[in-house]
């Protein structure tokens, strides 16, 4: 257990351990090394492609690469807040959202950069598994990108509302996004096809994939929310399950990681648990702490990471 | 373990038409030594000369949540800027929100209750609009958003006052008056106003609804001014001071406040039922209201104010021994026929 003293953005794995981004600007790691990356809040985070250290966005409009050596900047929005950033290992792109505009940059060419330009403020960013494509939220939709394209037309996926985050199937059938009004919202990229996934309580801000990508796992429920997604319909027809369902609580973050069958969620009292989905079995990794979960991380090998709104921070080894 | 909630960070939205001095008064929040520390969200960041990395820069973005309810139309840019400030807790005490002039304050005042997180954040204070003295008459005239500015206001800084006569200034309070029998007009020069009569107002606090004057409301000419066939001569029941020009105008946007009462009590569930009905029906039209109800068999007040479609009310602290019973509210819209609300209004009594 650990405690930052600030807001904690993102908790995430590299290649040494866990990482923390926080509100204060600085990237913790679980070594001890702390960096100052930036001058206000990291508002987002993502691994860096290489697998070493971090990348994050932040208030002070800057996008910096934190490895407990030091912090470096990649590049700079001009004092316009960094609101989202993606990576791929698997391309080694790296993309971030100032405003309207999306920036591509490859970590291995530095010379590389791309500008995808959008009618709205970018809210979210995915690379689909091969890091090939990035999808893009906004209001009114999403857009979908190849990412290494200077120019080009990006397909269209138009759905009423405010769309938040967004993330690809590992498959790339299909294209979730979280949405202001308490929905998910889902497309069929085949053919466009839309996919309402209603009935939430409350905003989702987690959306993940558990196993061989068959199933789809959210926050923004008294538990965590479960939807298949296999076969050609992915949710369609189908009903969610929700796990872990513990009145007057919600999940505010979950995990999962690619070829795990284990789920971690985090609820607005502090607490943290995992759950196995072949068996069901719930257990539990942290008391109530009062403040809400805000980031959390678990690994294939079963690591797993958090953090809290008041920068109560922890990890454990599931096994 | 964390004991209680953290308290809400306290939001004033400052508003005003183009060149009314709003850029003035922020700057006087930014740099006076009040003791707190203010996070300001502005759209044209440029204004500002300040450097302060607590002045944060949002392109105007207006949502339309929930299928396209109007009245759950938000500033989309505002839900992302809070939710960034958050994370910086601890290192402001109140926000700022400044809105562009052309700016309805609908979206904005209701993102602060329609948004989950936002709402469970933050606490919208009060709307204050920075008013122009010499100007304003020509824009209620040329400009809708000047009207509903003024309409939707907790607090108005009537601004540049050295530049008008004092018969002019009559005329100019008598105008925003009748749009906006709620709000407290404060004359100053250069946007001089003291701070602590703009922030921290609890205008949107049904605790702090203390008082309600309709009588003072009714002072003002009612809604049927506008109506087709209404004369304005000195005969019509209100004082025609000079530099009222815009009068014709601002009837033309058919703005107005409109206050009811009742001296007997009221029956608690038909008037909850029909404040419903009213704002469902009329909400888009409703930019403000406030009320103190006398509920039948209830030692307390029943206290309300509404936002458009959104409606807030409880029961408040009980009635004073010495305290006149009455039931009063003041609804600020558009087109409102007072003579419909005050029969709708009767027909509750208990």
């Amino acid at each position: 257990m650990v405690s930052f003293d600030a807001y904690v953005t993102a908790a995430l794995f590299d290649r040494t351990g866990a990482v923390w981004a926080l509100g204060d600007g600085t990237v913790r790691f679980e070594g001890g090394a702390g960096v100052e990356a930036h001058e206000g809040a990291v508002l987002c985070a993502a691994p860096h492609p290489s697998g070493e250290g971090v990348i994050t966005g932040g208030d002070d409009g800057r996008l910096m690469w934190s490895r407990p050596s030091g912090a470096v900047q990649l590049a700079d929005a001009g004092g316009r807040w960094i609101d989202a950033v993606a990576s791929s290992a698997a391309s080694g792109l790296m993309a971030y959202a100032a405003g309207r505009e999306v920036r591509m940059l490859d970590a291995a060419d530095p010379g590389f950069s791309r500008s995808f330009g959008h009618g709205r403020t970018v809210a979210g960013l995915a690379f689909d598994a091969k890091g090939r494509r990035l999808a893009t939220a906004t209001y009114g939709g999403a857009r979908l990108w190849w990412a290494r394209i200077a120019e080009q037309k990006p397909v269209e996926l138009r759905w009423a509302g405010s769309h938040l985050d967004c993330a690809f199937s590992p498959d790339g059938r299909f294209l979730f996004s979280s949405m202001g009004e308490n929905a998910l919202h889902g497309w069929r990229l085949s053919d466009g096809k839309d996919m309402r996934m209603g009935g939430y309580p409350s905003k989702v801000r987690s959306l993940t994939f558990p196993g061989k990508g068959q199933l789809l796992v959210t926050s923004g429920a008294p538990g965590a929310v479960v939807w298949p997604i296999a076969g050609p319909n992915g949710p369609m027809g189908k009903e969610a399950a929700e796990i872990g369902y513990t009145e007057g609580r919600l999940v505010t973050r979950a995990a999962a990681a690619e070829g795990s069958g284990v789920i971690a969620a985090g609820c607005d009292d502090g607490r943290v648990w995992t759950a196995d989905l072949a068996s069901r079995g719930v257990r539990h990794w942290r008391e109530p702490s009062g403040s809400p979960v805000s980031a959390l991380a678990i690994t294939r090998a079963g690591r797993l990471a958090w953090g809290d709104e008041d920068g109560g921070a922890g990890t454990a080894a599931l096994a | 373990m964390k004991d209680a909630i953290p308290e809400p960070i306290p939001v004033t939205v400052l508003t005003g038409y183009l060149g009314a001095g709003k850029t003035t008064l922020l700057n006087r929040i930014l740099t006076e030594d009040h003791g707190k520390r203010y996070a300001v969200i502005v759209n044209e960041f440029g204004e500002i000369g300040i450097d302060n990395d607590l002045v944060v820069g949002a392109d105007e973005e207006v949502f339309e949540m929930n299928n396209g309810c109007v009245c759950c139309t938000v500033r989309g840019d505002l839900i992302r800027v809070v939710s960034g400030l958050m994370k910086r807790k601890g290192r402001f005490d109140a926000i700022v929100v400044e809105t562009t002039g052309l700016a309805d304050p609908g979206p904005v005042a209701q993102t602060f209750f329609v948004d989950d997180e936002v709402k469970a954040k933050t606490r919208l204070d009060s709307v204050t609009t920075v008013v122009d003295a010499r100007h304003v008459l020509d824009r209620l005239g040329d400009s809708r958003e000047a009207v509903e500015q003024i309409a939707f206001a907790d607090q108005i800084v009537l601004n540049k006052i050295d530049l008008v006569s004092p018969e002019a200034l009559a005329g100019v309070e008598a105008a925003l008056r009748r749009i906006n029998p709620l709000a407290p007009i404060h004359p100053v020069m250069r946007s001089a106003v003291a701070l602590d009569a703009i922030l921290d107002r609890g205008g949107f606090d049904l605790d702090r609804i203390s008082e309600l004057d309709p009588e003072f409301v009714n002072a003002s000419p009612g809604p049927t001014h506008g109506e087709p066939g209404h004369v304005h001569d000195e005969h019509c029941g209100h004082g025609h001071a000079h530099g009222d020009h815009a009068h014709d105008h601002v009837a033309e946007a058919g703005i107005a406040g409109v206050s009811l009462s009742l001296e007997r009590p009221l029956d608690g569930t038909k008037v909850t039922g029909w404040l419903n009905t009213l704002l469902a029906e009329r909400g888009p039209d409703i930019l403000r209201a406030k009320g103190i109800i006398e509920v039948k068999g209830e030692e307390r007040r029943l206290v309300f104010q509404a936002v458009h479609m959104i409606l807030e009310g409880d029961l408040q602290r009980p009635w004073r021994p010495d305290e006149r019973r009455w039931s009063r509210m003041v609804f600020i819209g558009r087109n409102l026929d007072a003579a419909e609300l005050q029969r709708g209004f009767e027909a509750c009594a208990g």
